[in-house]
């Protein structure tokens, strides 16, 4: 699976195996994937991997994998706000700890804490946004990768 | 499917009914299809809401446009009018907190006596937790009979089922105080007719609808015309839209700003949209294509709950971030950009705002200024999957329609759209 020669390796119907969650091996979990009946793509960049998700009712995600397997970035895109939760794995708490001012109001979300960033944003109906552990990045590979 | 067909008839029933009455009222026609039978229109109504930005209830709440709703237990004249309620063209349906509401609206429910219960996760990470019921909604003189609207728990609700794991999975607080929210809820105008639409009627993936029999809450799917409904399509008359309208502020800003709400696009002298350009939307997600140094972010979208512009970030913007109010941008003098907005007809206009230091802004006047037009902040995006929220600063000094989905306006133009 590592050595992928082209961009669309293969569309399976889920249960996709081998989804993780942020800062896991992708072979470790499998969670998310459950209630969502999707397809699943799988494309080789240079230096990384990203394992798309696509369902019916247009949700997107998108996890972004190291050559060691490590799941470096996520993103998410569609109607509703994906289950962080299950996204994020460990990461998910600090969310938490954002230290936003209180006078930002309905607007998006940016956490950037020491080695985790996250971005929110969107509006109901239309909701997108990625996260990322920067010391996972692969070498050479930036976060712009992300999207 | 969650909803019987008894449920589901009385509901039908129900609309019938109501469609009947307004017929009484309004539907003179024949059905010969012959002209002479002199159909005519509802008699117009006052179609203008008073709007208005302050700090709202909890004080702490710049650029906050508030509006007063009444609300009513279907067709009863058991009526309260609910003050400082947030107008949002970033979500569609009318939200209450419960604390707020004396009236006694009916439950929906299924035939189980199940009552239909709702998440809203935001995009900022709080969500709403709180059942669906029916209200008649009044706004200036424009009425909506029946609409499925959600009420939102307190925080110690002996009634409410315990929160689904799916619900509040942003990761932030619940919007379930007037602390909390800022506002006594939320009246949800923007472009599309439902909180959720055709997705909720077929999935659960969306984690947004509940029924919690024996407080064990599981998804359920909801037909659409049993969601949580943008009430303004419901109107009688003046339903195809609505245009927003703010004065222009000083730099510096002000402690409010007083404008109107009007109901209909082109139904009215007070709604054409005059020489406003029409920009349509994407029909699945509402949002357009801004164009700023030569890339494209499209994403984008006008929001009145968001208050700020929130677009690019500290790098892109080359603007840091401010000391005292973190996720604002600071610039050390007032900086000016310059957008190209596009819509999906390709109507493309350029757009010029300014952001100035909202450090400052906030400290202006004592503190006690509210409405800002240069207040702007990071939305944190790489430039590979952007977009530019356009929120309240926007609005101000400009006359803002809301066309929506499936409603045609002027010209033929069908929604979703914006015009300015």
């Amino acid at each position: 699976m590592k050595i992928l020669a082209a961009t669309l390796v293969s569309v399976l119907l889920v249960s996709a195996p081998g989804w993780a969650v942020l800062g896991e091996y992708e072979n470790s979990v499998a969670s998310d994937q459950q209630h969502m009946h999707a397809q699943m793509h799988e494309t080789a960049q240079q230096g990384y991997s990203v394992k798309e998700l696509n369902t019916t009712e247009g949700r997107t995600v998108r996890e972004y994998v190291s050559p060691k397997g490590m799941v470096f970035g996520v993103s998410w895109q569609g109607p509703a706000m994906p289950d962080l939760r299950q996204l994020l794995g460990p990461y998910f708490g600090q969310l938490q700890q954002a230290a936003q001012s209180r006078r930002r109001r309905g607007g998006p979300l940016v956490v950037k804490t020491k080695d985790f960033v996250l971005v929110s944003g969107g509006h109901m109906r239309a909701f997108h946004g990625l996260a990322y552990v920067p010391s996972l990045l692969p070498e050479g590979i930036s976060a712009e990768a992300i999207r | 499917m969650s909803w019987s067909r008894a449920w589901r008839r009385k509901f039908i029933i129900n609309s019938l009914l109501a469609a009947a009455l307004l017929c009484l009222a309004g539907c003179g026609g024949s059905s010969s299809g012959s002209g002479s039978g002199s159909s005519s229109p509802p008699p117009p109504v006052n179609n203008t809401q008073p709007i208005e930005v302050n700090l709202g209830p909890a004080n702490d709440y710049p650029n906050g446009l508030f509006t007063s709703v009444t609300i009513c237990a279907p067709d009863t004249s058991d009526c309260q009018t609910i003050s400082n309620v947030l107008v949002d063209t970033g979500s569609y349906g009318l939200r209450l907190l419960s604390s707020q509401v004396s009236v006694n609206l009916p439950a929906d429910s299924n035939n189980s006596n199940s009552q239909l219960q709702e998440c809203i996760n935001f995009a900022d990470g709080t969500y709403i937790w709180g059942p669906v019921a029916s209200a008649d909604i009044q706004l200036a003189g424009e009425k909506a009979k029946s609409v499925p609207v959600q009420l939102i728990y307190s925080p110690s609700d002996p009634t409410a089922p315990p929160v689904p794991s799916g619900c509040g999975s942003g990761g932030g607080t619940a919007d379930n105080t007037v602390t909390a929210l800022g506002a006594n809820g939320i009246l949800g105008i923007g472009v599309f007719q439902q909180d959720c639409g055709a997705t909720c009627e077929s999935s659960t993936s969306s984690n947004m609808y509940y029924l919690c029999p024996n407080s064990v809450c599981q998804g359920t799917t909801v037909p659409i015309d049993l969601q949580v409904q943008n009430p303004v399509p419901l109107f009688p008359q003046d339903n195809n839209g609505l245009l927003l309208s703010l004065p222009s502020v000083a730099a510096s800003g002000a402690p409010t700003a007083s404008g109107s709400l009007i109901f209909g696009v082109g139904t009215q002298s007070d709604n054409s949209l005059g020489s406003a350009q029409v920009y349509t939307l994407n029909t699945s997600t509402g949002d357009f294509q801004t164009i700023y140094n030569k890339v494209d972010y499209n994403q984008s979208y006008i929001d009145s709950g968001s208050n700020a512009i929130f677009f690019l970030n500290s790098t892109t913007a080359n603007m840091p971030d401010c000391t005292n109010n973190p996720g604002f941008y600071c610039p050390a003098s007032t900086a000016k950009f310059t957008v190209i907005n596009q819509g999906l007809n390709r109507t493309s206009n350029p757009l010029t705002f300014s952001i100035a230091n909202a450090d400052s802004l906030f400290s202006a006047n004592g503190g006690l200024n509210a409405a800002f037009n240069d207040l702007g902040g990071s939305n944190g995006a790489n430039t590979s999957s952007a977009y530019f929220d356009f929120g309240l600063p926007f609005f101000y000094g400009r006359s803002v329609f809301v066309g929506i989905e499936n409603k045609t306006g002027p010209n033929g133009v069908v929604g979703p759209y914006w015009a300015y």
